[in-house]
């Protein structure tokens, strides 16, 4: 929900002896005084003070203090205050405008107000690599991997937490981006100069965005009205023949209104085939995207009015292949999708309640999906209709807030790949409420609870628990434990996988996926140094199980048995001087899942494609205003088991199935930027080591032959890949 | 794959010897009465400043309002940088700012907005 009450923070500055002392008086955009705002230097929430009744506060200041947090009722902003000037700043209070200023010093930012331990990816870090779309927006994180889905399809996935970005929310503005049938593109269908921040939390999720947020959330800011550049144009080319333009204009109206227009064209126009295996390494595609939004803003209320549209069109497989009719002895993938959506947001304010607020989200999507695999079409219409009512207050003081509020999912799919047919008709009303419990910022207590009447699954219940306390000046704990579901679409979310001779059998009718997730994070955040250690255990009650243990099946079946996940991730972000940051990454995770029906036996096994280490470093050097900028990433990735596809008998227990390994391997990317006034200017590569999985196709020869399969692919299918473009920005 | 890496290294030591070569370069300075305000015209036109081509510091005094840069004058010349303060948003000795870019600066950075130090 936006909250757009426009505050002025009025400051008076004046020495007082060595320590200087500042005071300001905290007024709403009706020039009324807020009482009991919270206002601290960052990193020292412990030397909080608190607005009185005219709204007057002061607060004592030593020379490091540059970064003045202001919060109220969950709403927080923050300005930076220099030398000893009388300032006066109009501030949104608005988190994105926060992470915003937050960030400007370092590379990844822990929002240290949040119960929900979260990272804020903001576009300036996203700019440390060429991010085309979301995709690739996680190069420099520590907990996000991303990687082809197969050797094909040019479908990526993402992994946060040792488990796979199916059972991550993945909205924009709270809203459904990256699910349903969505899910094998979806992360390439939102173009990286679109994103204004995406918030990365960890763990089990809030009551407020549904009940899939399993294991993490991610939500994408997109760029609104009141937050962008006026005019943003960005072109990129590499050395694959990818090319991509993005243009992004925002026009204020008047007071009230303002419009912003975002587009993306973008293309693949050579073949590439590196591997020289017949197949090209990534199919060539096409990709228009537009959105229109329109966001009014007045006292007492504030709405947006979107609408999106998407085409995109691949054509992959064999090097040779034109069409099916033209040249029906290759093997050719091609997928079109056509999917317009559009999306209403309102938020009533309540100027003499500043505490109060109620919000209404409506996003309805159409989405058709036609793809072909070979001779094997499998097409896929999706209409989602959802939308969620938003209603927060305090119980007798702000220190005891809650939000509760109603939300309804309408989900139609109708799929046909070959002879299956999959129809589903899914209704879901649910309610939810939230209790927080706030002591001025150091210890939050959050506890929700929703209740989701899902037609076909029955009723399910999702509480939920986050707990922030931080310790000293500068520590901060966090635990969250939860529960969360979500209903599979096998053919989607295994998409990649179909790209192969297999057949697919379902062994079970398929019931929602449902898991636990407990952990915590503990954070030590000091002026030049921040480290961050966090560890998450989820356990599934059900689980979809995806085997493709034999090489000639893809087995859809339930868990029966156990199936579980612990990861830990310990992060350091080091300031070596101004403008010069370090951060190192590790990350270890274990995944087990009861695999066997095929046989009746149950057997735990190692999840496939999965690292158990990952280890990440980035260096990154600015010159002042970040004239020249320099970026270095290397990431190393840990062995994986991978299915036996030498052997080419089937096995006849599960007990017996030998564990392969594929290698560890590394990976180098680098980027140089030159930035003037409104140019900026970027060379980069990707992978610049060079280091490509050999025969990523098994069989590649034999596309048609019964042994085919492109979707066991563990490593880099392209090579090294020099990229450069530039920004052109009028504020 | 060493050859990409040797490319890197060049890269990065070209721009780093363009660097040496400006500090080297003769350097003028230059100042203008701008029409700034507070604190964010401050950081505004300092930032957009340097990053304009051919200076090598741009400060703005707050007192005064006046903004001095040093410049290399191979690069950029007196007439280049009061028209770039203009189109920030901000008047420049006697040329009047950027319309649009002026009424695209927030409230309090704009020419009508009341003096903020009392």
């Amino acid at each position: 929900m936006t909250k757009s009450i426009i505050t002025f923070i009025f400051l008076f500055l004046f020495f007082g002896g060595k320590a200087q002392k500042i005071a300001g008086k905290v007024v709403n955009s009706k020039n009324e005084t807020l009482l009991g705002v919270t206002i601290y230097w960052k990193g020292k929430i412990n030397q909080a003070v608190v607005s009185d009744f005219d709204g007057a506060f002061s607060i004592n200041r030593n020379t490091n203090d540059k970064l003045l947090i202001y919060t109220y009722l969950g709403q927080k902003d923050s300005l930076e205050v220099y030398e000893s000037e009388t300032i006066l700043l109009s501030l949104k209070e608005n988190t994105q405008e926060l992470s915003e200023v937050v960030v400007s010093s370092k590379a990844t930012v822990i929002d240290r107000l949040s119960p929900i331990h979260t990272e804020i990816i903001t576009s300036k870090t996203l700019a440390k690599a060429a991010c085309c779309n979301l995709s690739e927006s996680f190069e420099t994180n520590g907990s996000v991997t991303v990687s082809y889905s197969d050797a094909v399809t040019g479908a990526k996935q993402i992994q946060l937490l040792g488990l796979s970005g199916l059972y991550v929310q993945t909205n924009f503005e709270n809203m459904p981006l990256v699910r349903g049938l969505a899910v094998p593109f979806g992360l390439n269908y939102t173009p990286g100069t679109w994103v204004q921040s995406i918030d990365l939390a960890k763990g089990v999720g809030s009551v407020l965005n549904g009940y899939e947020n399993m294991v993490g959330t991610i939500n994408v800011e997109l760029k609104k009205p009141d937050q962008s550049e006026r005019k943003l144009i960005n072109g990129y080319v590499n050395s694959f023949g990818r090319l991509e333009y993005n243009g992004n204009f925002t026009k204020k109206l008047n007071k009230n209104w303002g419009t912003t227009f975002l587009s993306h064209a973008s293309g693949m126009i050579s073949k590439i085939d590196n591997n020289a295996d017949g197949f090209l390494d990534l199919p060539k595609y096409g990709q228009i995207n537009v959105l229109n939004r329109w966001k009014y803003t007045s006292d007492k209320i504030s709405f947006q009015v979107g609408a999106k549209m998407l085409y995109d069109e691949r054509v992959g497989g064999q090097s040779g292949f034109k069409s099916r009719t033209e040249t029906p002895l290759f093997y050719g993938f091609t997928n079109k999708t056509i999917r317009p959506e559009g999306f209403l947001k309102i938020a009533k304010l309540f100027p003499n309640a500043p505490y109060r607020g109620l919000g209404f989200i409506v996003n309805a999507v159409h989405h058709n999906s036609k793809s072909y695999f070979g001779f094997k079409p499998y097409n896929g219409v999706e209409n989602t209709f959802y939308s969620n009512l938003i209603y927060q207050s305090i119980i007798g003081n702000s220190n005891h807030t809650f939000k509760t509020g109603l939300s309804f999912m309408w989900d139609n799919f109708d799929e046909k790949y070959g002879g299956f047919i999959l129809k589903r008709n899914e209704a879901v009303p649910g309610a939810y409420f939230e209790y927080a419990y706030n002591n001025l910022g150091k210890t939050i207590l959050v506890l929700g609870l929703r209740d989701d009447y899902h037609n076909l699954y029955g009723n399910k219940i999702s509480p939920r628990i986050h707990f922030k306390q931080d310790i000293g000046l500068n520590q901060t704990l966090r635990l969250s434990a939860g529960t969360g579901f979500r209903v599979s679409n096998p053919l989607a979310d295994y998409y990649g996988n179909l790209v192969s001779s297999r057949t697919v059998q379902f062994l079970d009718k398929i019931l929602p996926e449902q898991s636990s997730t407990f952990g915590g994070s503990y954070a030590i955040d000091l002026k030049k140094l921040n480290l961050n250690v966090e560890a998450y255990h989820t356990e599934f009650k059900n689980q979809l199980i995806a085997d493709t243990e034999h090489s000639n099946y893809l087995y859809f079946y339930n868990l029966e048995g156990k199936s579980f996940t612990n990861s830990f991730l310990a992060e350091m972000n080091y300031k070596i001087a101004s403008g010069f940051d370090l951060k190192m990454a590790y990350r270890w995770v274990e995944s087990k899942q009861t695999q066997g029906k095929p046989f009746d036996e149950k057997v735990l096994m190692d999840k496939m494609f999965l690292a158990k280490d990952r280890i990440l470093f980035n260096v990154a050097y600015a010159l002042p205003y970040e004239k020249w900028k320099f970026d270095l990433t290397v990431q190393y990735n840990g062995r994986r088991r991978i299915a036996d596809s030498k052997s080419q008998l089937d096995h006849s227990s599960y007990q017996s199935i030998k564990a392969i390994y594929a290698p560890n391997f590394a990976n180098v990317n680098a980027q140089v930027s030159k930035n003037y006034t409104y140019f900026e200017w970027y060379l980069g590569g990707e992978n610049l080591n060079n280091y490509k999985q050999k025969d990523p196709i098994i069989a590649a020869n034999d596309p048609f032959g019964t042994k085919f399969d492109a979707g066991m692919v563990w490593g880099p299918v392209t090579g090294a890949m020099i990229y450069s473009g530039f920004r052109y920005k009028l504020k | 794959m060493k050859n990409v890496i040797v490319l890197f290294v060049m890269i990065f030591g070209i721009s780093f010897a363009s660097n040496a070569q400006k500090a080297s370069a003769k350097t003028e300075e230059v100042t203008f009465q701008t029409s700034a305000k507070c604190g964010m015209c401050k950081m505004r036109l300092e930032k957009d400043m340097s990053l304009a081509k051919g200076v090598k510091e741009a400060k703005l005094d707050l007192d005064s309002k006046k903004m001095t840069i040093a410049f290399n004058p191979k690069k950029t010349n007196k007439k280049k940088l009061q028209k770039a303060i203009a189109k920030i948003g901000y008047d420049a000795d006697e040329l009047v700012c950027d319309k649009t870019a002026h009424d695209a600066l927030p409230g309090c950075c704009q020419k009508s907005a009341s003096a903020h130090i009392e």
